[in-house]
């Protein structure tokens, strides 16, 4: 029992590095813009079947298949940016409802184009396995996946941290006002974040074409455990969406190895909902808290509304 | 004023008679048309609920389908187990739904995207435990031969006239609901909520308490057409009962009528549904929700009022709240 434990620990730890690449574009632009794109998971899979057309028709490997799928979805991912900012008010919630919209366009699309069977990567590399110390096991693509996704995290981190854009976006997503007056300009900000956010869902959506088999309808799945992890993380951390992914693939392969595979995606609902409701602000509100650290920002569970927004309403 | 109520009562009457006496007489024969026209209705009831919930209560839902599925089992269960007359199941499987809703009461305090995604959240867990609970749902087999609706006064409902009747009675109580809700002092306290919760609640508006009631009605009136949806075509499964569609096609129908307005998502789903079924599905066989999708964003950029709210505006020339 304890090598299954192990094991499972193991292969949670490495789909959950690769969840944390899922939610990462999502968390982004989520806390640059205030914006939920329910269209994010519908962006990877536009990315994987990209893969999966270069591999099917000319043979490319699918991390070949990169830099095209990059200009794919990089160009969606600023359609989708583009359709938001023209929303006249109450944006929070009519991009929830415009997204949702791009999400069924698609989906539709890619079955129309693509249709409904399930597609897999011919690759030998990638479904081969990699063994750890003779008694874990993984797969080549799912290690890779996991690897690619440490590193983005640790890059985006750095970025918002460290460079005069990542800074800037920063600054738009706690006051947009007052970084216009830095002359910082919020519209072009919010753009890169999106643009950013589709570069995520490319690598995300290879990897995701790499190690399991794609289908139509995923995108919506994907959307689901991006904005679990989201909201687990708390809104707008980056280092925490790699915690929280991490935690999601821990407790959903414990709950396949101890229980049912069929309750795995049960598990990590009842956490997303345990968590929104005892810990609205997520893993970032948690330390927060040990650190005594005075007032918080805006809890997802408070109603109180930024005064930017009562400000937009009187223009 | 009067003159203008006036007009509202020739025109609800003329909706009354077309829909109880016209539509019936000339697709009655054309058992197909009606059939499509009954899922127009159900859909259209949804909408009804999900624009209550999301006008008054000010709430986007995700998670409508949970409503539907659990008044579907609700009803179809206690038919099949224990004989309950279908017609009292139809009230049951609402209760049903409302019972599902209170496990969601604690999502209210969340705001915005919060609520929406954490409802759809709802809907999943649903979903997956009427998979997994077999002993009670029958799994993933789902169920079959689900009794149909009885004969009232002679007149048999378990007919695709009958269950015409049926469902376009529940969906014109739901409006009159809908329509007594928002004229009460509850309405009005509701309509402030919108502008400014916080203020509303300083004047000592019960905001959250208000926000469950109408999530409580919302349930029910969807679990009461979940319910006959389930009497109507006398067969269920989890994939099915709990299915996305469900929450897409309301939500679509509600926006493209104008979910501000009563009329707006019985009206958008009957031109909606009506048109995927007939016109869309035919254009392309596969992904024919595509265009319900770019309907979605267009509505959403170019009239958030919804159809009847661009057409109220165009009439009455301004206003905010739209009455009809």
């Amino acid at each position: 029992m304890f090598e299954l434990t192990l094991q499972a620990v193991f292969s949670g730890l490495l789909s959950g590095a690769f969840y944390a690449l899922i939610a990462l574009g999502l968390a982004l632009v989520f806390g640059t813009m205030k914006v939920i794109n329910l269209a994010h998971g519908e962006l990877i899979l536009l990315a994987a079947y990209v893969a999966y057309t270069l591999e099917s028709v000319a043979g490319w490997s699918p991390l070949a298949s990169l830099p095209v799928a990059l200009v794919v979805v990089g160009i969606c991912a600023a359609g989708v940016y583009f359709l938001i900012s023209r929303i006249k008010r109450d944006r929070e919630l009519n991009s929830l409802i415009l997204t949702f919209g791009l999400a069924i366009i698609i989906t539709n699309g890619i079955l129309m184009i693509w249709s409904a069977d399930v597609r897999s990567t011919g690759g030998d590399w990638a479904h081969g396995a990699f063994v750890l110390g003779d008694s874990l096991f993984a797969m080549n693509a799912e290690l890779l996946a996991a690897g690619v996704s440490v590193v983005l995290v640790v890059l985006l981190y750095l970025w918002l941290n460290h460079s005069w854009y990542g800074r800037a976006i920063r600054a738009v997503s706690s006051s947009s006002e007052a970084a216009k007056l830095m002359g910082v300009n919020p519209r072009q900000l919010e753009l890169l974040s999106f643009i950013i956010a589709g570069v995520l869902a490319t690598f995300a959506g290879v990897a995701l074409y790499s190690a399991q088999t794609i289908a139509p309808e995923l995108g919506h799945n994907l959307t689901i455990t991006a904005f679990i992890i989201t909201v687990l993380a708390g809104m707008g951390s980056i280092s925490e969406v790699l915690v929280g992914g991490l935690l999601i693939g821990v407790i959903e392969a414990l709950t396949v190895t101890y229980f049912s595979s069929s309750l795995r995606e049960l598990s990590g609902f009842v956490l997303f909902l345990a968590v929104l409701l005892v810990l609205p602000s997520g893993l970032s509100g948690l330390k927060m808290k040990t650190r005594k650290a005075g007032p918080t920002g805006v809890s997802p569970g408070s109603s109180e509304k930024p005064a930017r927004q009562k400000q937009l309403q009187h223009d | 004023m009067t003159n203008s109520k006036m007009n509202n009562r020739i025109l609800v009457a003329a909706v009354l008679i077309t829909t109880y006496v016209l539509v019936p007489l000339l697709f009655g024969g054309n058992s197909y048309l009606l059939g499509v026209v009954v899922s127009a209705f159900t859909i259209a009831g949804i909408a009804v609920a999900w624009a209550l919930l999301g006008n008054l209560g000010g709430m986007i839902s995700f998670g409508h389908a949970a409503f539907f599925g659990i008044g579907a089992y609700t009803s179809s269960l206690l038919a099949m187990r224990f004989g309950v007359s279908p017609l009292l199941g139809l009230l049951l499987g609402g209760l049903g739904a409302v019972v599902a809703s209170l496990a969601m009461l604690p999502v209210l305090r969340l705001r915005g995207p919060y609520f929406a995604l954490a409802i759809l959240a709802y809907a999943e867990i649903f979903r997956i435990l009427a998979v997994e609970l077999k002993s009670i749902t029958g799994g993933a087999g789902g169920l079959l031969s689900i009794p149909g609706l009885p004969t009232v006064a002679g007149f048999d409902l378990n007919t695709k006239l009958g269950g015409y009747f049926t469902i376009v009675t529940i969906v014109a109580v739901s409006v009159l609901v809908y329509y007594l809700i928002r004229r009460s002092t509850y309405g009005l306290a509701l309509r402030a909520m919108h502008d400014s919760e916080n203020a509303t609640r300083v004047l000592g508006v019960p905001a959250t308490r208000l926000k469950a009631l109408m999530l409580i009605v919302s349930a029910f009136i969807t679990g009461v057409v979940g319910a006959f949806n389930a009497h109507f075509i006398n067969f269920l499964e989890p994939n099915y009962a709990f299915a996305g569609t469900w929450t897409i096609l309301p939500i679509v129908a509600a926006i493209f009528g104008g979910y501000r307005t009563l009329t707006g998502p019985v009206a958008g789903a009957l031109v909606i549904y009506l048109m995927d079924q007939l016109l869309f599905k035919s254009l392309i066989p596969q992904g024919h929700q595509l265009i319900l999708g770019g309907l979605l964003v267009a509505m959403i950029l170019f009239a958030p009022d919804g159809l009847v709210g661009v057409l109220l505006r165009k009439v009455k020339g301004g206003g905010d709240h739209a009455t009809t």
